[in-house]
């Protein structure tokens, strides 16, 4: 299975996704950021039909136009606007300009659907190599920020900090929400983001009680769905995403289920 | 250092209402002050820019507040019935000084400090949502605790204990800012322990506060708490 170029690719893509979906995805779900994540993700398909547009890589575009969201969302937050809303808006606008650079650009609908439902097994090398870096960058700032990050998400209404700071940290949180949304749709594609960000989170919850285990847990299920969607994937030549999608739902349930 | 608040002229208004007139007092640590008076007499409103005085500084504002650590218990927290956490992690999450995510010996060493303080040692690695009212109120002040505070503020910390617990709390509490030295401003409606554990009140009434010490509080400073609960 690892002798072909586009597995190892793949397993390597796969491994860095699911360390930054776990780390990230503990403190979306702490901060019940859910279905954030799913409208930044509609904001990467806009992302990246643009990039097909241009020309450039789909990740790029993704992360460019995540990055944008994250900001505005973010200057929004502190008024009066109730976020669903403004979070709404935004992702209908999303996903209308990504049918919009669809079209302009003829992009193939292989393409479009590679974006929607994943296309890890066709990664390149170039992708490769702007997903290291983008992985390296969300870690460093998470290391670096990682005691504020921790206190905003599990207990905002404790941390205390000057409102310019609290400020600064919530746009910083959901610009690194933003790229990992980025990153993580090169696997699972933009339509099931919450297999990664969300779901192994989800499930770590029932079992750990620290911060730093949970992330250790959420990154466990996420690397096992994924190395185990990827071999079964291989076997049956049927789309990785679905492989992921079922087994990181049946740990949810599970989870779910067997909690006391 | 000790801790020191000076307010100067200070007006609050609430919409069209003023609720503060050109209050002017000052606090210094050690202290144990209770902050008293009716709903809507201001006791939030006061506290809340305390601490923005605190937190940003301005020179020309009307509060000035001289401290190096500050420490704040809310009044609400809604953490949720699936809050993962222990009371241990609940309480290092004020451990956030520095660029490194890793916890050092000696802030481990503050943390059950902080548990020990409230006699949370043995309930460590109790999940904070498994934890019983008073359990989760002693958590909250670990939590403050834990940032070894030389001005700490308590919004009303004990308005969903019962008398009992309430008075240990209380009592703890008075024995750790008589050890540590700091300012400790307790927002509360009950008064029944104001005289035996603090050192004076701010009463807020009238648009107006007064300053006193707390053994000789006026009688209508004094809560009529026991009768709202009986329903006198």
């Amino acid at each position: 299975m690892f002798e072909a170029a586009f597995m190892q690719h793949a397993f390597l893509a796969g491994t860095l996704v699911s360390l930054v979906a776990g780390v990230v995805g503990t403190f979306v779900v702490a901060r019940s950021y859910n279905y954030l994540t799913h409208s930044l993700s509609e904001i990467a398909f806009a992302g990246a039909a643009f990039g097909f547009l241009l020309g450039w890589p789909a990740l790029v575009g993704m992360v460019l136009l995540t990055f944008l969201a994250a900001l505005s969302i973010g200057s929004l937050e502190n008024t009066k606007i109730r976020q669903d809303n403004v979070t709404s808006a935004i992702s209908a606008l999303a996903i209308g300009l990504g049918i919009l650079f669809l079209a302009l650009g003829h992009t193939a609908s292989t393409a479009a659907t590679g974006i929607l439902f994943g296309s890890v097994l066709g990664i390149s090398t170039t992708d490769l190599w702007v997903l290291a870096a983008m992985t390296v960058l969300v870690l460093l700032v998470l290391f670096l920020f990682y005691k504020p990050l921790r206190w905003l998400a599990f207990d905002e209404a404790g941390l205390l900090k000057r409102p310019s700071q609290t400020r600064a940290l919530k746009i910083l949180f959901l610009v690194v929400m933003a790229l990992s949304v980025a990153i993580s749709s090169q696997l699972v594609g933009s339509l099931l983001i919450f297999v990664l960000m969300t779901l192994p989170a989800a499930s770590a919850r029932y079992y750990q009680k620290t911060v730093g285990k949970l992330m250790a847990l959420a990154i466990f299920f996420a690397l096992f769905g994924t190395w185990t969607g990827l071999t079964l994937a291989y076997l049956t030549n049927l789309p990785t995403s679905v492989f992921i999608a079922v087994i990181e739902v049946v740990i949810y349930l599970v989870s779910a289920l067997t909690a006391e | 250092m000790t801790a020191v608040i000076s307010v100067a002229d200070y007006q609050a208004t609430f919409g069209q209402k003023t609720i503060l007139k050109q209050v002017s007092f000052t606090l210094k640590g050690p202290a144990f002050t209770v902050i008293l008076g009716e709903n809507g007499a201001g006791k939030t409103t006061l506290m809340k820019a305390v601490l923005k005085a605190a937190l940003a500084p301005h020179p020309g504002s009307a509060i000035q507040v001289q401290a190096d650590r500050l420490a704040y218990v809310p009044q609400f927290r809604d953490l949720g019935d699936d809050y993962p956490l222990s009371i241990a992690a609940f309480v290092g999450l004020g451990l956030n000084r520095g660029f490194r995510p890793w916890t050092t010996a000696a802030e481990k060493k503050r943390l059950r400090w902080a548990l020990a303080q409230v006699d949370l040692a043995d309930k460590a690695d109790l999940a904070l949502a498994a934890a019983s009212g008073g359990q989760k109120q002693r958590a909250y002040i670990a939590q403050a605790l834990v940032q070894q505070p030389d001005l700490l503020i308590l919004d009303e910390p004990t308005a969903s204990l019962d008398a009992k617990h309430t008075a240990v709390l209380i009592a703890r509490l008075r024995a750790l800012q008589q050890e540590t030295g700091m300012l400790v401003l307790f927002i509360s409606h009950d008064t029944s322990w104001v005289s035996q554990y603090a050192d004076n009140y701010l009463w807020l009434h009238d648009q107006q506060v007064t300053v006193g010490a707390a053994a000789a509080l006026p009688q209508a400073a004094q809560s009529k708490h026991s009768e709202e609960v009986h329903h006198v």
